[in-house]
Order: C-alpha cells, then sequence, then structure tokens
C-alpha cells in the first residue's frame, strides 16, 4: 500500500491497484497459485490415513523451541492432518482478518470476550471438557464462559509479576515494595547512569494499569455489568502510574518490548514486569539472585494484584470440521497431558490450568517460580469476557493520557466511561 | 466480458486484411475492446467492487463480519464524526502535515540546486540522495527504532547526545515534549527527498538558458535574484506537484507510525487509526468503512480545491 | 554513473551565475556549497551504514556501552543464521518478492500499456466514460477499499497465496492514466505508415508503438518494480502463511516480534534492499526518468 512507499503518488496508486483485478486472467492465476508453497499438510501436519485438514494458528512464543514442540503435537495427531500456523509479528489483526474469511484457522489460540460470541466467531466446547471441568482453575473456567457456556479451553496461565533483582534492594538498603509509593521509592534509588529503576513497557506501563486499579480494590466491571474503574481509588493508582512514570526511573525506548526478558538480562532496568513465561531464561542469568513480587497495593486498604494472563484455545465457529477440531483440541489440551506438561514447563514458564497438573509440576515448586504461583494463587485475577477490546482501548488510551501527557484522571476516566457504557448498553442493553 | 474479448481477438486478426471502410469502424469498436477490456474487467471487480462494497457496510453493523444484516442508517457516520480518536487522528495528520510538507518542499528544491549546481560528480550526488528511495518504510523504521533513536545509551543519537555530557532520550516514548516527531519526521525525510529532488532537477533542466542569459543581460545578481525572478517562478508547475503529492502521501501515512510507535493514541494518523478500528481486535467494519468514506471525501475535495486552484493536473 | 541521463549541456538551472560572477564572494559560496553536499551525503549514508555494521555485529557489540564504529570482529555467520532460522522464512520471502515484484510488474504494465493504448488511439464512444471511472480511483484512499478487497480476495480463495499478492494489484489507474497520456502525444505519423502497410490495431501497436516507448515503459516498470518489492500493509494481510509472505512483511515480524535478535534484523534489512541497490545501479537512467514522468504528470 502506497503510504509506504518513497515513490509516494506512485505508490499511493499502487494501492489502487490492489484493488484491482481480473477475474478473466484465471490461467495466469492458477500458475500463481501453483507457487503458494501452502501443501494440504505441510508445516508440521502429517498424520496418516485422515483427508481431513486442520489448520491450528499460534502467535509467536518467544522461547526457543516452542514452534518445533507445536509442530510435534500437531504431527502426534493420527485422526486429522493439522497445520501449525505460527505467526510472529501482529497475530492480534492477522487472526482478526483470518477469521474474516473462511480460509481462517479452524482452532485458533486467543482470549475470549463476549463479541466473538455475539458474532459468531467461536463454538461452545462444553461437552469436551465437562467430564474434567472440576479439574480446571476455576479462574480458568469463568474468564471462558458466557452465558453458562464455555468457549475455550484454556491452555497456560501467565500470572504477570515484577521481577527484581534481590542484590540491587539490598545495596539500597530496601526491602521489596509493599505499596505503590514504595515501589516508586525503589524505582528512584534503584536509577542509576547505567540503569533504571524499572521496565514496564515502551509505552510507559499500560501492563501495568489493570493491576494498578485492581490494586486499588476496583475492578474493570461490575458484576452485574457496569463499569468499575473510575472510583476515587482508582483514578489515585492512575495518578500514582503517572508518578512512577514522571519520576524518571523507568526505562522507555528499550529494543525489546516488556514481553521479552532482554531489557532485564541487559541489565538495562534494576526490575521489570513480565509473565511467567521468562523465568527460565531470568534465572538463567542471575540465579538465586531474583525475587518476584505482584503490583504492590495502592495502600493498607488496598490489596496486591497478579494479573493472570494466558492464552485459550477455540474453535472456528466457520471452521468446515468443527466436530473434527474439537476432538482435536480435547485431544490436546485435556488428554495429552505430556504434552501440556511439556509446553507448560519445557520452554518458558507457564502454570498448567490443570490442577492436577500444576501440583505435580516440580520445576514450579522451588525458588522464584514457586513465590510466582502462591502470588498468582493469592492475589490472581483474569480476563472478564464482557470487558470487550473495544472498551480495553478506551482505557488504555485514558491511561496514556494520564500515564505519559499528565491528563486529569478525573476527566480521562470520564471519557472511558462513557465509551466503555455505550458498549456495554450496545452488548447488554 | 470474456466472450467480448474472445470474439474481438478473432476480429482483430482478420482487420489485418484490411478490408474497407464499414469492416474497419465495426474491427476499431472491437480492437478498442480488446485493448481496454482486460484491463476494464479488472477495474471494476477489484476496484469497483470493493468501494460498492465499503460503501454497503458503512450503513450496517457490521462487527466481526462483512456480510452483515443489522442496517442502522447513518450511525456509523455520526459515530466517526463524533469519535475523538477519529477526530484526534485528523489532527495528528495535520501536525504532520504541518511538518513534512515545507521541510520536504524547502529540502527537496536545496538539494535539486545543490546537486544541479557542481559541474563534478553530479551523478553520484543524486546518487546518493536518491538511493533511500530503494528502502521501504519497514527497512527504515527498523534502523531509526533499533540503531538511531532507540531510548537506550547504545541508540546513535543518545550517543552523539552522550558526548556532550546530555542523558539519553526515549526519543519514541516521551511525549512531553513530543520528542517522538522527530524519528517520525526524519525517517519520511529520508525516504522521500529524493524523489521530490529528481522531480525538482528534472523541473530546473527544463528552464531554458536563455532566460538566464537576459537575465544577466539586464543586469539581475546572481544568487538570490535570479532564483527568486527566474528559477522559482519557472519551476511553478514541479513545485504545485510536490506540494500536492506530499499532501496526499501524507494523507495516507501509515507503514512509519505503524512500525514505529504502533496504535497508540497521541500519534495515530487515520489510516492507522481505521486500520485498528476495521481489523485491529476491535474488528469493527461498518464504522472502519465509514471512517475511510469520510477520509476519501476529504481527500478528493483537497485534490479538487487545489487543482482548481492552481490548475494541477492538465495535460502538459 | 549515468551521466548521460540529462540534457545537462543544452540547459542547465543554477550553474551559470556561479561561472559568472568571481571573486571572494563565489569562492565561499563554491566552499559552502561543497560543504554542505558532503555533509548531506554523510547524513544520508548513515543509516546505510548502521545496516551494515548493525549486520556484522554481535549483538553485544552492538548493545555495548560506548559506540563501535566497526565490529570488533565481522561476523559473516550473522548471513547464515538468517536464512537458517526456521520462524522466518527469508529465502522464501525473497523469492515471493521476486516473483511479486516480477510477476506484478510486468502483468501490469502489459495491461496499462494496452488499456491506455485503446483510450488514446482508438476512437469510441465509451472512451471518455471509461477514462472518468480510471481517475475517479486516482483519487479513492487505500482505506477505503482496503476491508472489501481483502474480503473479496479472501473470497475468491486467494489469501496466502502469489495470487492473492499479485492479481488485485494488476490493474493501476494510475499506470493506464500516464499510458493514455504517453501515446496521445506518440507521433501519429508512425502509427499513420503502419495503417498504410496494412496492420490493424494489435499489429500496429505491438510492431511499431511498442519498439518505439521502450525507455518509457522501462521507466515506468522500474518504478513500479521497487513499488511491489517495498508494498507492506496488502502483503502483511494476505500473507497469513509464512510461504507467503514476503520480504516487508518478513522483516516486520522481526520488529513486531516478542523476542528481538538485533543483528539478525539487520542482516535482513541488508538482503532485502541488496536487489534494489543492484537495480539502482543499472537501471539509474530509466529510475530517474520514470521519478520524473510519474511524478510530474500524476
Amino acid at each position: 500500500m502506497t503510504p509506504t512507499q518513497p515513490a509516494g503518488p506512485w505508490s499511493r496508486r499502487t494501492f489502487l491497484r490492489r484493488t484491482g483485478g481480473l477475474a478473466a486472467l484465471g490461467a495466469f492465476a492458477a500458475a500463481c497459485g501453483g507457487n503458494t508453497g501452502r501443501p494440504a499438510s505441510g508445516g508440521g501436519g502429517g498424520g496418516g490415513g485422515s483427508n481431513t485438514v486442520l489448520s491450528q494458528w499460534y502467535h509467536q512464543y518467544g522461547e526457543t523451541g516452542t514452534k518445533e514442540a507445536a509442530l510435534k503435537y500437531a504431527k502426534a495427531y493420527d485422526k486429522a492432518a493439522v497445520n501449525v500456523q505460527w505467526t510472529p509479528g501482529d497475530y492480534a489483526s492477522k487472526l482478526a482478518s483470518g477469521l474474516l474469511s473462511d480460509k481462517g484457522p479452524d482452532i485458533f489460540e486467543s482470549q475470549l470476550n463476549i463479541a466473538m460470541v455475539q458474532s459468531k466467531q467461536v463454538v461452545p466446547l462444553d461437552d469436551i471438557i465437562s467430564d474434567v471441568k472440576d479439574d480446571f482453575n476455576a479462574n480458568d473456567i469463568t474468564t471462558n464462559t458466557v452465558d453458562g457456556k464455555l468457549y475455550g479451553i484454556r491452555m497456560i496461565d501467565d500470572p504477570q509479576l515484577i521481577y527484581y533483582r534481590k542484590s540491587l534492594l539490598d545495596k539500597a538498603g530496601l526491602k521489596p515494595p509493599t505499596t505503590i509509593d514504595e515501589l516508586i521509592t525503589a524505582a528512584k534509588a534503584l536509577t542509576n547512569k547505567n540503569m533504571k529503576g524499572l521496565y514496564a513497557g515502551n509505552d510507559g506501563g499500560l501492563a501495568m494499569g489493570g493491576p494498578a486499579l485492581y490494586s486499588s480494590g476496583g475492578t474493570y466491571l461490575t458484576q452485574d455489568h457496569k463499569p468499575n474503574f473510575t472510583g476515587e481509588r482508582a483514578l489515585q493508582a492512575y495518578s500514582k502510574l503517572h508518578e512512577l512514570y514522571a519520576s524518571k526511573s523507568m526505562l522507555l525506548g528499550a529494543p525489546t518490548e516488556w514481553t521479552d526478558p532482554g531489557a532485564f538480562i541487559n541489565e538495562l532496568a534494576a526490575m521489570q514486569w513480565i509473565g511467567l513465561w521468562a523465568m527460565p531464561a531470568i534465572l538463567k542469568k542471575f540465579g538465586d539472585d531474583v525475587g518476584v513480587m505482584a503490583f504492590p497495593k495502592l495502600d493498607a486498604q488496598g490489596k496486591d494484584a497478579v494479573y493472570s494472563g494466558g492464552w485459550t484455545q477455540f474453535v472456528s465457529a466457520k471452521s468446515k470440521n468443527v466436530e473434527a477440531a474439537k476432538k482435536f483440541v480435547r485431544w490436546l489440551w485435556i488428554d495429552k497431558t505430556d504434552f501440556q506438561e511439556d509446553w507448560s514447563l519445557s520452554y518458558g514458564f507457564h502454570i498448567p490450568p490443570r490442577k492436577s497438573l500444576a501440583a505435580k509440576a516440580k520445576k514450579l515448586q522451588t525458588g522464584a517460580a514457586a513465590e510466582a504461583v502462591k502470588l498468582a494463587a493469592d492475589n490472581g485475577f483474569t480476563d472478564n469476557p464482557a470487558w470487550t477490546p473495544k472498551m480495553g482501548t478506551a482505557f488504555g488510551d485514558m491511561l496514556t493520557n494520564i500515564i505519559k501527557k499528565g491528563a486529569d484522571p478525573a476527566a480521562e476516566a470520564a471519557k472511558a466511561k462513557k465509551t466503555s457504557q455505550a458498549e456495554l448498553d450496545r452488548l447488554f442493553g | 466480458m470474456s466472450a467480448v474479448t474472445e470474439s474481438s481477438t478473432a476480429d482483430g486478426t482478420k482487420t489485418s486484411t484490411g478490408k474497407g471502410r464499414r469492416r474497419g469502424i465495426r474491427g476499431s469498436s472491437l480492437a478498442f475492446w480488446l485493448f481496454v477490456g482486460p484491463f476494464l474487467v479488472g477495474l471494476l471487480v477489484f476496484g469497483y467492487v470493493p468501494i460498492v462494497w465499503s460503501l454497503f457496510l458503512s450503513f450496517f453493523d457490521a462487527r466481526n463480519t462483512v456480510t452483515p444484516t443489522d442496517f442502522v442508517g447513518l450511525r456509523n457516520y455520526a459515530d466517526m464524526l463524533t469519535d475523538p480518536n477519529f477526530l484526534s487522528s485528523m489532527v495528528t495528520f495535520t501536525v504532520f502535515a504541518v511538518f513534512i510538507v515545507p521541510l520536504t518542499f524547502a529540502l527537496s528544491l536545496g538539494l535539486a540546486l545543490l546537486v544541479n549546481g557542481v559541474r563534478v560528480a553530479r551523478a553520484f550526488f543524486r546518487s546518493v540522495f536518491f538511493l533511500p528511495t530503494a528502502c521501504s518504510y519497514v527497512v527504515a523504521s527498523l534502523i531509526w527504532k533499533l540503531s538511531i533513536f532507540n531510548g537506550v545509551r547504545f541508540g546513535l543519537a543518545n550517543t552523539v547526545l552522550s558526548w556532550f555530557g546530555i542523558e539519553n532520550i526515549a526519543w519514541l516514548s516521551t511525549v512531553n515534549p513530543p520528542w517522538y516527531w522527530i524519528p517520525l519526521v526524519t525517517v519520511r525525510l529520508w525516504l522521500q527527498l529524493g524523489f521530490y529532488m529528481i522531480l525538482f532537477i528534472a523541473g530546473l533542466q527544463r528552464i531554458p538558458t536563455e532566460l538566464y542569459e537576459a537575465a544577466y543581460v539586464d543586469g539581475a545578481k546572481p544568487g538570490w535574484q535570479v532564483f527568486r525572478f527566474i528559477t522559482f517562478p519557472q519551476l511553478r508547475a514541479t513545485s504545485i506537484a510536490v506540494l500536492l503529492l506530499n499532501l496526499i502521501a501524507a494523507y495516507q501515512a501509515f507503514d512509519e507510525f505503524y512500525n514505529l510507535v504502533g496504535n497508540v493514541n497521541y500519534a495515530r494518523p487515520p489510516l492507522v487509526y481505521l486500520y485498528s478500528v476495521s481489523l485491529g481486535s476491535i474488528q469493527d467494519l461498518g464504522r472502519g468503512s465509514a471512517g475511510a468514506l469520510i477520509l476519501a471525501v476529504i481527500i478528493m475535495i483537497l485534490t479538487l480545491v487545489q487543482s482548481r486552484i492552481f490548475g494541477f493536473g492538465k495535460a502538459d | 554513473m549515468a551521466t548521460t541521463t540529462q540534457p545537462a549541456v543544452r540547459t542547465t538551472g543554477t550553474p551559470v551565475p556561479i561561472g559568472h560572477s568571481r571573486g571572494p564572494m563565489a569562492t565561499v559560496a563554491k566552499i559552502a556549497r561543497w560543504a554542505a553536499l558532503l555533509v548531506t551525503t554523510l547524513v544520508f549514508l548513515v543509516p546505510f551504514y548502521l545496516i551494515v555494521r548493525n549486520a556484522l555485529s554481535t549483538d553485544a557489540d552492538i548493545t555495548a556501552p560506548g559506540w563501535k564504529v566497526f565490529p570488533s570482529a565481522l561476523q559473516w555467520g550473522n548471513i547464515a543464521e538468517l536464512f537458517n532460522d526456521s520462524e522466518v522464512p527469508m529465502a522464501r520471502a525473497l523469492w515471493n518478492s521476486a516473483v511479486v515484484g516480477v510477476l506484478g510488474t510486468g502483468g501490469q504494465l502489459l495491461l496499462a500499456a494496452m488499456a491506455g493504448y485503446g483510450l488514446a488511439r482508438i476512437p469510441h464512444r465509451a472512451a471518455d466514460k471509461i477514462f472518468y471511472l480510471i481517475v475517479a480511483t486516482l483519487m479513492i484512499p487505500a482505506a477505503v477499499t482496503f476491508i472489501p478487497s481483502f474480503v473479496l480476495v479472501s473470497s475468491l480463495g486467494w489469501v496466502s497465496s502469489l495470487r492473492g499478492l499479485i492479481i488485485p494489484g494488476l490493474f493501476s489507474g494510475f499506470a493506464a492514466f500516464l499510458f493514455r497520456q504517453y501515446f496521445i502525444n506518440f507521433p501519429k505519423e508512425l502509427e499513420e505508415a503502419a495503417r498504410v502497410d496494412g496492420l490493424g490495431y494489435w499489429r500496429t501497436f505491438w510492431l511499431i508503438v511498442v519498439p518505439n516507448s521502450l525507455p518509457f515503459c522501462a521507466a515506468i516498470a522500474a518504478i513500479t518494480f521497487i513499488a511491489n518489492w517495498n508494498a507492506f500493509l496488502w502483503p502483511l494481510v494476505i500473507g497469513q502463511d509464512s510461504s507467503s509472505w514476503t520480504v516487508q512483511v518478513a522483516l516486520s515480524t522481526f520488529v513486531t516480534a516478542q523476542t528481538i535478535n538485533i543483528h539478525e534484523l539487520f542482516v535482513a534489512a541488508g538482503v532485502s534492499i541488496l536487489p534494489l541497490v543492484l537495480i539502482f545501479v543499472f537501471l539509474q537512467r530509466y529510475l530517474v526518468q520514470g521519478v520524473a514522468e510519474t511524478g510530474i504528470k500524476g
């Protein structure tokens, strides 16, 4: 598309050309088509004896070996050929456009929101989970349930926390922060010429917005679907995020995003906000020197907050093989416990959503990993499926304006509330 | 359509026997479709079908679907016209255009004059300035984001600043002051200056030498006077082309924003916002289409007004 | 390089004034001019330097405190590493970009040249209307039709395929517009001679008109190829499967990926611009002409 090209005028039209085309060039099309390199059972599919071909989409996991593992699982399935599509880059947009066409995935990982259910993108999966439902972490069931129906099978739980270097805190004469104010103090104290106190993303810490809200005692929405993120204490928490940002003790402009442990490992920051997945890489570099903590409570009346993110497996309603896709999901994410264990523990760390598996996960029972699991169990909160991306975007815009521009929290919150309310009216009104 | 194409092919070969006036006219109609038909069919299918489809979507509540059933009239248009994010994306564009259009104009003209003014190694300099045109916004954004304007100590910009004892600046993340404009503007300048420079050089070389000679005979001083009264007026057509192309290209900015700052509300031009509304996680195709059509109307008006004012686009 | 490109001898812009005056002022002006040229040249070359430097460094060198002007040891192995990366199939992406570039450019040129000729030279009552249809598409921005185009292409089953990348791009209103303008100014005498020899439109076009328009075609082709090679948003959305990624999409996935491998990224950047730099070196003459044509008449 054209704005892209330096050949400005020409390239603008290049895009227009893309909207031109000719069906009569069928022969030409066929000729090009031969080059697509999309063999029916390529990309790690295989599996003998069946004509069913399923397409399974993943986002790109950062840890080495994950792609090979996904391919290995797909290949081990013998009831259908499974094509794994591994998606570096902007997975959300690719998935969105993929789901519009009938050439999209049969099975995909994502997070549930009610709009997906209302626009019939996903099918209920109650029947494949019923016998083991009680073995799943209750939060992982709630987050995937809309109107009493369960739409996704949770694959992994990824609590997000603050990692810190014990030695650096010691040197500064500090204890791990227990309130937001202490966090700000610590971040300032740990900042020096070569290192910033805290890294929470180049956007200035939007990822900590939800945890800050929960640390003040708030939630995104109430049980009866009303906005609940604009209370007095919530606004205080947002202001604290701004204070943290304005203290010049946060790392900004790092080459890697907060989802990558690079900034922490390369000692660009003394603390980093990141998920459990990064634990192995961080332990490898710093060993026992690593500690984790929840996002600290706003004040004595608040509570520590851990966002339990993660990924969930869905079956696309547009799939031509819904039943076959459901069978595969059941097989991989419920029956094949050895694969689930492998996926949760062999690359990055994740908490298995199955209680029985989590209990067996030895690697999560010592040191910082065990701390993280405990924090998630005590303070974890998960996504509310009624909180749609549109509300999330409004919330993010609000945070950007408060954190980075220092805008008035009350006014910004009112704007976000209005957008969310309109969306809620549409969904539930 | 393909039937027409076939028959005209058959006929086209026959015309070569060239038999008489009547045949010629009939042959010419078929020949016309033979030449224009394939293109026209493609243009209708891939050009006009999507436009009409877009129009259709814009009147429906089309979330996560392109075959909506819930007609909402003009609501999507009303939503977009009152959507602060959409409006602020227009503001972002305007700010961007205010920087980029005059800068591109002045600098590319300056480069053209510089290059055109030397007698040796002219082709070399022209090549150097033109070479970035070979790079895509993706490549350039990558260099800018990771190697020149990253916020840490090993970025080139911060390294240079550190020689003067200035602290690291998080170029792309700082909104106060809005440093992010520096990478955003410079990346586009680097990529497109050479292109517009070529246009100006072509324009310069079309100026008849006699005009300069006449000017000197009349006692004009070389330098500013000659530029002011001869060169610049003679470049009028080129100048208008550069301004307009530049403005339209700026309106459609997407790549450097997408790759440098992503979808952030303080530096989000219209296309990035529409992309996020339609294809990002929100997937509201009805509002996305409405917004896109509003944008189209604005660009059309802009183009028409400009061509009315400047008489741009007339065949020369 | 291509010094012959321009009729520089006959008409020149500002050089006259410089030759005209002498004395200290002229010398100062001359020095200033050269200083400006050299400084600008250096600035323009910095990004290329960074590509080469970073591509041949270790990440440790790149991220080291204190700028390393050159890598402490040239890491030629980085290139092999790029092509062995299983997550981003770079060789495949290069191939795809080449196919899209060549077929897209060729097809577009063919269709647009024929349409332009037909509209310019064959009298027909629909000609004006069709011309307006073409011009109208020039004013509608990409975003308007982006989503429906995607849906259309995907309902044809062309997502993640080269046809999805190529075919919708073949029908350039702009190229057709340029060719029409060009053929309107094409000398009639040549065609009239062909007519006398009994050639129809078809053979006149191929035997007389095209062979006499090769420089113009080459100019348009060069610009089109670059635009195709550098296109981003459309390939980004169409190329869902990594086997159909173009170079730009592959590069972008590096930048937005969760984990970034800096040196590999820059090797990829270098590899992606190399073909175009070569085209620049060899086809500069046509490129310059192409830019001048497309820019002025656009």
